[in-house]
């Protein structure tokens, strides 16, 4: 089984490949972070003994895609699975945020998350099944005041991999959207989940065990994947709501949480 | 003058032991994980022993890179303020984490810092403790009973519950102290693992959040003064022939887990090796 992983270096992606490196896959991980990259491939060599293959990529950008599909045709790989994981946010209002930095959440999010999903599946192992993952976010069920970007980036993300599993259902591919809610990752996002108190802790998911159920799941079936009983309620009940009162609920949560995370930020 | 080394050193239990050490004449150097931490330690134990030999590294152990790093930079004072030779290395670093979360290499993180960090570390000093004839000790815990090696998932990847964690990084940690003693006790360096108690520390409520934060602050108010536990690393170095003790509690000996064997510290010892890319030597010397 050849694995492609984006964002490997990151907090879900490293939990990722080390669920797919227990399993005996062998992986190809990119990430922007090349020191990174490095720490982990030793990691997963001296823990798994697993088959590791890096290359920093910035996948915002075609040349730099371009060069790493270079090195893959040299090689001749052809793969079985991709995780895209690789994706961004920025915290602040859409007004507060650097125009830069609000455009790169798209450019990552979404453009980037095309290009290597068109450049992996037009190397896909041939007669074989192909399993396609999107990391999406349960905040692409609603519109996010806050967080609006974000939100509209894993939107189109949850959308384009429903109607491409449509497209590819005959082509043997299983596609999987994972939709989770808060995943502590990092020290930030620890401190973020805390901020938002008691839902804060009822939407954060367990990074091993969406590690696990996304690599199972993608192989038995796709669709939709959210994580959390919680958070299966919350995305059911939002379907009966307009998305205009969703909208405004959400903003005010935030709002507070948001000043409460900044403040103990500034401590 | 002899040279103590102290992980995890700017709060807690790791402070309140560089203090005593710095009180009874040694020479400090601690290592803390932020700039700030390491600045206010230090003033603090300036405050009460003004001419005091203390120096902070700062490092984030849980990280193998910062290791290696910050060994780097140890050595180099060590060879030129030290004479080489460290007398005592304290590895005490810990943290609790509330969810699984991993380093950089993908390792759990409670697994990295509280056994990894000081196996790393150990292996770097270990030439420097050699000259001295010297003692390496961790900070243990009681909660390393009851619980058994997770060998075939040691970061606990497929069940992670931050309890479990933890105490399996403890039984590590005498694990590695027994393994140490096998292999240096002929060499003259000794290692032992101290059972601090319950103390009255932060170390639940850092990067910590929810269940974990809430439990500890209730039950960290039970808990002792940090410079009662520092007494027991104080008087294991202060004993002229080494004590010749695994496990103490209150500067005596305690009894241990059952699952403290010479097999499973072996098993902990090759797997660290192999997690960490190092070979421990043998030392040449004798005794």
């Amino acid at each position: 089984m050849n694995v492609f992983i984006t964002g490997a270096s990151g907090g879900l992606g490293r939990a990722i490949a080390a669920e797919c490196a227990s399993r005996g896959y062998k992986l190809f991980l990119t990430d922007i972070n090349e020191e990174g990259l490095h720490s982990l491939q030793t990691g997963l060599e001296r823990q798994y003994g697993a088959c590791v293959t890096t290359r920093a990529c910035d996948i915002t950008k075609d040349e730099s895609v371009d060069e790493m599909l270079a090195l893959i045709d040299a090689s001749g790989i052809r793969f079985d699975m991709l995780f895209n994981i690789a994706g961004i946010d920025y915290e602040g209002s859409f007004l507060e945020r650097e125009c830069r930095s609000v455009v790169k959440i798209v450019s990552l999010n979404v453009e980037a998350t095309l290009r290597i999903t068109h450049a992996i599946l037009s190397r896909r192992r041939e007669n074989g099944a192909f399993s396609l993952v999107f990391v999406s976010s349960l905040a692409s069920l609603y519109p996010m005041p806050l967080k609006a970007t974000y939100a509209a980036s894993k939107r189109f993300l949850t959308d384009f991999a429903e109607a491409l599993r449509q497209e590819l259902k005959s082509k043997n591919v299983k596609v999987l959207t994972l939709c989770p809610g808060g995943l502590p990752t990092t020290e930030e996002a620890i401190s973020g989940i805390a901020a938002q108190g008691f839902w804060g802790s009822v939407t954060t998911n367990r990074l091993e065990q969406v590690a696990f159920e996304t690599v199972e799941k993608v192989q038995k079936r796709a669709g939709l994947y959210i994580p959390g009983a919680a958070n299966r309620t919350l995305s059911f009940l939002g379907k009966f709501l307009p998305r205009s009162v969703i909208a405004a609920i959400i903003y005010k949560r935030w709002s507070g949480a948001q000043e409460k995370w900044l403040c103990t930020e500034s401590k | 003058m002899k040279t103590v080394v102290i992980t995890g050193a700017t709060s807690g239990i790791g402070l309140a032991t560089a203090r005593k050490f710095v009180g009874k004449g040694y020479n400090v150097i601690g290592i803390g994980h932020s700039e700030t931490n390491c600045d206010r330690a230090k003033e603090k134990i300036l405050s009460d022993y003004p001419e005091a030999k203390i120096i902070y590294f700062v490092a984030n152990l849980m990280q193998l890179s910062e290791v290696k790093r910050v060994a780097d930079e140890l050595e180099k004072y060590i060879t030129a303020n030290c004479n080489g030779e460290i007398y005592a290395l304290i590895n005490n670093v810990g943290g609790v984490r509330s969810w699984y979360q991993t380093t950089a290499e993908g390792y759990e993180q409670q697994f990295a810092l509280n056994h990894l960090a000081s196996f790393m570390l150990t292996y770097r000093l270990l030439p420097y403790i050699e000259m001295a004839l010297g003692r390496v000790i961790m900070t243990c815990s009681n909660s390393h009973k009851g619980i058994k090696m997770h060998w075939e998932d040691i970061m606990l990847k497929d069940g992670y519950n931050p309890l479990t964690a933890y105490k399996q990084s403890k039984l590590c940690n005498i694990l590695f102290a027994e393994a140490l003693n096998e292999r240096y006790s002929n060499n003259g360096i000794r290692a032992y693992a101290v059972d601090p108690g319950l103390v009255n520390t932060d170390i639940g409520n850092k990067q910590t959040g929810g269940v974990v934060n809430l439990i500890w602050s209730l039950r960290k108010k039970h808990g002792v003064l940090p410079e009662i536990p520092a007494e027991t690393y104080v008087h294991l170095c202060e004993q002229k022939t080494a004590p010749k003790g695994l496990y103490y509690y209150l500067c005596r000996e305690r009894k241990f887990s059952r699952e403290v064997t010479e097999e499973n510290a072996n098993r902990l010892f090759d797997l660290s090796e192999k997690l960490c890319g190092i070979k421990y030597r043998d030392l040449v010397v004798e005794l």
